[in-house]
């Protein structure tokens, strides 16, 4: 029977890995495909999805609630006695990520086969695409905190890419230069924290850590120290971990959770992290759309989910404050921007913002179910924002126009010409609001009950983090209504710039209809839960959830709901009515909030001004000095050199060589004055002969 | 009575003319003079101190060979003289110095 399980197990970790590798396969070979605009890499990265999808389906119903973790793993690598394994872990949370991330990748992949075909570079777009998908697929399956940071970066990476996929525009180059930036922020906070957890608990293993060995659950803090519990039940850890335990203090434990918490901020566009998530609309449509429902924003929320056990109450309340400031923040900041998917963008964030929040309140299981409902109307209204602006281009190229695309200012009155985007997009936009029947009304009821849960045994400014989320439900409901209003309704606001333009609108072929048409189905309640009111009856919630206590329990679960939607339906009837009577700007656009606001609460100048300048400030120094210091000593070191080599050279030219010389010169004149004796005439010989003979007999006269 | 030393002073007085010529002349022919003057001023001693062996008379007879000698290699110089005024067209012995270098 064991040998059977595990045949099984086998299979099915193979068609996860099958499913994972099968985008890096499209990668690879979209890279090798000759030429740049090719519709066969469209193509392959749309089949290669669709495998993926299949095969994740595949895997998702073996090892979906079976309560048996597939989990597998060889050695990897061996440093001294540490030995790193790497392997694929299955358990809920893996196998509804892989699920959720090939399911979404695949609409936007063929979404993305018309929405790019114009592109040059058609091939460099799916390889990169299927890069990311590669890379996300393969950051939900690993077991080992490493590889988890290896594909984290990978994301990371791919995304870069993907932002700066038109990189001949300076704004898109400036745009993934600050998503990639940011990112290294969280990427050493995830490092920092993946280093001290190792140091603590041996193992890079997530199983161990934080699954069925569960080793953070038994550590705590005593007496400032960070240290295991004394009576470790025997099944818990090797004999290896007791031997090695270190013991370090408590402040190491807050350094993991802030490493951790970058990472979440910076890959989940959380405060203080959050300003690139904006600026990343820079990048296809089709890859914001990827970008901010499923792939990398989602990443953020799944490590939050992968350590969950790590965090004690003081970090959760953390988050959750960070959380609901975040999901505050934005909102309010969509209230007045005018570029179509910079409020989306911002709407992601304060979206963000609620699960970072659910999960500081406890709220896992409403957590990710949110993730996993946001993933599908999020991606559906940034693929409709894609048709528009798609459309709006046309109009653009068509007439001349010297206007912006994206500004929905601009838009209007689009319901008649693009009716299939038109109503795809309300039932987005309803879901994100939360309205009842939707799949947003479902998760976000769950987070909103259990943070007025979690407040009632706290006190003080933590009272606020409920009324704040609620606050930034109607500001949802305003904004989302806002767009709506501004895009669908009224009439073609161009018209007012220049009359009688021409006017080729269309909602497009299958490959757009059919990705919105797939995503509007998890728009929907029944995909979710068989009860539309009750969210504890939605199987995700049932399947990630361990604990019982499914009973509404409390008056909250009735108030919440009711009173939430009521007001939601009352902001919603008022934007529509404030929009639609009076065209433009029915607010005034000036005053201290309209302008923080519009400003997106001055975080990008701010960090401009507190950041960014003194950063290039010390980069110029740092140059100058390099540039005048390190290579001025270094020229300073090859002109002293030169002045030795030249005096080296004189030396030897002149004293060497000249004694040389000398000696020469005194060997020559004395062979010259002994040569001069040999003139060649006897007499001569015989006169000196005579003279010497001479001087010798005067000599012996005298002496 | 002309005594030993007149003689003496005759024929150191003859080799110094000789010598003299022999380093001073431009002429082959004067420096072989020269020569044979020395040779006679040396004749000269021999026979004038033949007197104190007056049973053998080495003096006179060493005289004699001594002459009949010059006589030979005074013929023998005339013919290398003859034979280098051959080849360097002049007897002036500064001016035959292709033994010099």
């Amino acid at each position: 029977m064991d040998n059977f399980l595990q045949a099984i197990d086998t299979l099915t970790i193979r068609f996860a890995l099958t499913a994972v590798l099968l985008p890096l396969l499209a990668f690879v070979f979209n890279f090798l495909l000759p030429g740049r605009k090719s519709q066969l890499a469209g193509w392959i990265s749309t089949v290669a999805i669709l495998f993926s999808t299949v095969l994740s389906i595949s895997v998702f119903a073996k090892v979906w609630n079976t309560n048996h973790v597939v989990h597998q793993q060889v050695i990897w690598f061996t440093i001294g006695n540490t030995v790193v394994y790497a392997g694929v872990l299955l358990n809920n949370l893996s196998v509804l990520m892989l699920l959720l991330v090939s399911v979404i990748a695949l609409p936007v992949h063929i979404y993305s086969t018309a929405y790019m075909k114009h592109d040059g570079n058609l091939n460099r777009y799916f390889a990169y695409l299927s890069l990311f998908c590669f890379s996300m697929l393969a950051l939900v399956v690993v077991d080992n905190l490493v590889l988890f940071y290896a594909f984290w970066e990978l994301v990371g990476f791919s995304s870069y890419l993907l932002i700066g996929f038109w990189f001949t525009r300076d704004k898109a180059v400036q745009a993934n230069k600050k998503a990639f930036i940011m990112n290294r922020i969280g990427d050493i906070g995830l490092l920092t924290a993946v280093i001290i957890l190792f140091t603590q608990f041996h193992t890079f293993d997530i199983d161990k850590l934080f699954g069925s060995g569960n080793f953070v659950s038994y550590s705590g803090i005593h007496n400032g120290i960070w240290s295991l519990w004394g009576n470790l039940p025997n099944n818990v850890g090797g004999v290896w971990v007791r031997g090695n335990f270190v013991q370090l203090p408590a402040i190491w434990q807050y350094i993991a959770f802030g490493g951790i918490f970058l990472a979440v901020a910076a890959k989940s566009a959380q405060f203080p992290l959050h300003t690139w998530l904006p600026d990343a609309m820079e990048g296809p449509t089709s890859v914001s759309a990827l970008i901010h429902a499923a792939t990398m924003v989602a990443a953020g929320v799944f490590l939050l989910a992968r350590v969950y056990p790590l965090f004690n109450d003081i970090e959760l309340t953390t988050l959750a404050i960070v959380g609901c400031f975040t999901a505050f923040m934005a909102a309010s900041i969509a209230l007045t921007q005018t570029d179509l998917k910079r409020i989306l963008a911002y709407s992601t964030i304060s979206q963000l913002g609620y699960m970072v929040m659910a999960m500081g309140i406890g709220a896992y299981t409403s957590s990710l179910f949110h993730l996993v409902t946001h993933a599908f109307f999020k991606c559906l209204l940034f693929l409709v924002a894609g048709i528009v602006i798609h459309q709006m281009q046309h109009i653009k190229e068509d007439n001349e126009l010297d206007i912006d695309p994206q500004n929905i200012n601009n838009m209007g009155g689009l319901r008649k010409k693009l009716p299939f985007t038109f109503v795809v997009a309300v039932i987005g936009a309803l879901a994100l609001i939360g309205l009842p029947f939707t799949s947003g009304y479902l998760s976000k009821d769950g987070i909103l009950i259990k943070s007025f849960e979690w407040t009632d045994g706290r006190s003080g400014i933590l009272k606020v983090i409920p009324v704040f989320a609620i606050i930034t439900t109607w500001l949802t409901a305003f904004y989302v209504t806002r767009l709506i209003v501004k895009v669908f309704f009224g009439e073609l606001r161009l018209l007012n710039i220049r009359a009688g333009i021409n006017l080729h609108l269309s909602d497009g072929n299958w490959q757009y209809k059919l990705p919105l048409a797939l995503l509007v189905i998890g728009c929907f309640f029944p995909l979710f839960s068989i009860n539309p009111f009750l969210y504890e009856q939605a199987w995700i919630f049932k399947g990630l959830s361990n604990a019982g206590g499914l009973e509404r329990d409390n008056v909250y679960h009735t108030i919440v709901p009711i009173g939430v939607n009521i007001l939601s339906v009352l902001v919603m009837y008022a934007a529509y009515a404030i929009y639609i009577k009076r065209r433009n700007n029915p607010f005034p656009q000036k005053g201290v909030l309209f302008n923080l606001s519009f400003n997106a609460w001055y975080f990008d100048t701010v960090y401009n001004k507190l950041i960014v300048k003194p950063v290039l400030l010390l980069c110029r120094s740092a140059f100058w000095f390099d540039r005048r210091v390190v290579d001025g000593f270094v020229k300073l070191i090859a002109k002293v050199g030169i002045a030795l080599s030249k005096l080296a050279d004189w030396t030897d030219r002149n004293i060497i060589d000249g004694f040389l010389h000398l000696l020469v010169a005194v060997v020559k004149g004395i062979g010259n004055f002994a040569r001069m004796f040999q003139g060649g005439k006897v007499q001569y010989y015989l006169f000196s002969m005579l003279v010497i003979i001479l001087a010798l007999f005067i000599l012996k006269v005298v002496i | 009575m002309i005594s030993l030393t007149d003689f003496l002073i005759v024929s150191a007085a003859l080799f110094c003319i000789g010598l003299y010529m022999i380093v001073s002349k431009h002429n082959a022919i004067q420096i072989l003079i020269g020569i044979e003057l020395m040779l006679n001023a040396a004749n000269l001693n021999l026979v004038a101190f033949g007197k104190y062996d007056k049973l053998n008379n080495g003096g006179q007879m060493f005289a004699l060979f001594a002459i009949v000698l010059a006589a030979a290699t005074t013929a023998v110089a005339l013919a290398i003289i003859l034979n280098v005024y051959k080849k360097y067209k002049t007897i002036d012995p500064d001016r035959i110095d292709k033994l010099r270098d």
